[in-house]
């Protein structure tokens, strides 16, 4: 009996919640993270070039420095894109599944703003 | 009547008070201005709303205990409880760039923050101290942010290289995204304000101000944006620094 209450209970809090979600700062994190991926990429690969490229001055290794370091770059920028998405993607999921099963709101680190 | 439309002028940096110490330039200039309109602006709001507290606080009281309490709760959903002494840090860090960015919205004001001298500092400063805090408080095991567990052992030592990489890319990330967004954004606003006045004088069969008034939505659109893109650079900011403390704080992810 009290079980069932307080299923209904949480059920409803989740809607709560769910509808009083401020969408402008919702908004503005998924934009911040579009704007994390795009730069981190691109400067990944310029950290990649600007490091080849001293290392070619450097060392004299001329054109393999700034090839394997732009190379290196290159996946370093994906790797930092598919990590942001997958997070991303995960702190959708996380946020998506907040209702009625999933009951530990301290679960999302980024997203705990219970107040 | 010629109206300047050079999308770069707004970004001239001019001396006015020039100053010259030991073979340095360090001239008083418009970026300096603003910035110290910024800080001292900052710092007047917040000593004027702290000065008189009430429990129940009045409209200058109001907006700075929201303010504060949006940067400390982003601390607090990254780094929760360990991240109580770098409030001061994140919230001196996102009021300089949202004050900055947003003074720039002003007609015929200044954009400190879309110069990249003025956001690197700000970005290698923030990943100096993640260095800083990570050494002190964890000493050798800071070494471990490049370690990620669970890798197995014939791949770690590419997987180092990459996160070593990564490690580097992220202070002109940090800086090069506010730098970025701020010039970008600018130009783009100057560029279609730009229009008005020659669509205005060059398509004269709409009739004189048609043409002009085709535009002005979309600039009124863009400024709005501007606004948003604005506040959400500083945090961005602010998050990130959150992020890369936290890195700090507990290598080793």
């Amino acid at each position: 009996m009290s079980e069932d209450l307080n299923q209904r209970i949480a059920d409803a809090q989740a809607k709560l919640d769910a509808q009083k979600q401020p969408s402008g700062i919702e908004a503005a994190r998924g934009m911040g993270v579009g704007f994390k991926m795009g730069s981190d990429f691109i400067a990944a690969v310029i950290v990649g070039a600007g490091l080849g490229w001293g290392l070619d001055e450097l060392f004299g290794w001329s054109p393999w420095g700034l090839i394997v370091c732009l190379l290196l770059g290159f996946i370093t920028g994906v790797k930092n894109v598919v990590a942001a998405a997958s997070q991303a993607a995960r702190q959708t999921a996380e946020n998506g599944s907040t209702g009625p099963r999933n009951q530990n709101p301290e679960a999302g680190q980024d997203k705990g703003d219970d107040a | 009547m010629m109206v300047s439309t050079d999308p770069m002028h707004q970004f001239q940096i001019s001396r006015l008070l020039p100053i010259q110490a030991g073979g340095y330039d360090l001239s008083f200039t418009n970026s300096a201005l603003f910035i110290a309109i910024a800080v001292f602006g900052i710092i007047g709001f917040l000593a004027f709303a702290t000065s008189n507290l009430q429990t129940v606080p009045g409209r200058a009281q109001s907006l700075a205990e929201i303010w504060y309490k949006f940067v400390a709760g982003i601390v607090h959903d990254v780094n929760h409880d360990d991240g109580k002494p770098f409030i001061p840090l994140v919230f001196t860090l996102f009021s300089f760039i949202l004050i900055a960015n947003l003074l720039g919205m002003f007609p015929y004001f200044f954009t400190a923050t879309s110069h990249v001298a003025v956001t690197f500092t700000m970005a290698l400063f923030t990943i100096g101290l993640v260095v800083v805090i990570g050494v002190w408080k964890n000493g050798f095991k800071f070494l471990k942010i490049f370690t990620p567990s669970g890798v197995p052992l014939y791949i770690l030592w590419f997987v180092v290289i990459i996160e070593i990489f990564s490690f580097l890319s992220r202070p002109l990330s940090l800086g090069m995204r506010l730098f970025a967004n701020m010039l970008a954004g600018h130009v783009a606003l100057k560029i279609f304000a730009g229009f008005i006045p020659t669509l205005a004088v060059g398509l004269p069969v709409i009739g004189v101000f048609m043409g002009g008034l085709l535009v002005l939505p979309l600039v009124v659109g863009i400024t709005a944006l501007e606004c948003l893109v604005a506040f959400l650079q500083a945090y961005v900011f602010a998050i990130l620094t959150c992020v890369y403390l936290n890195d700090a704080l507990h290598p080793g992810h």
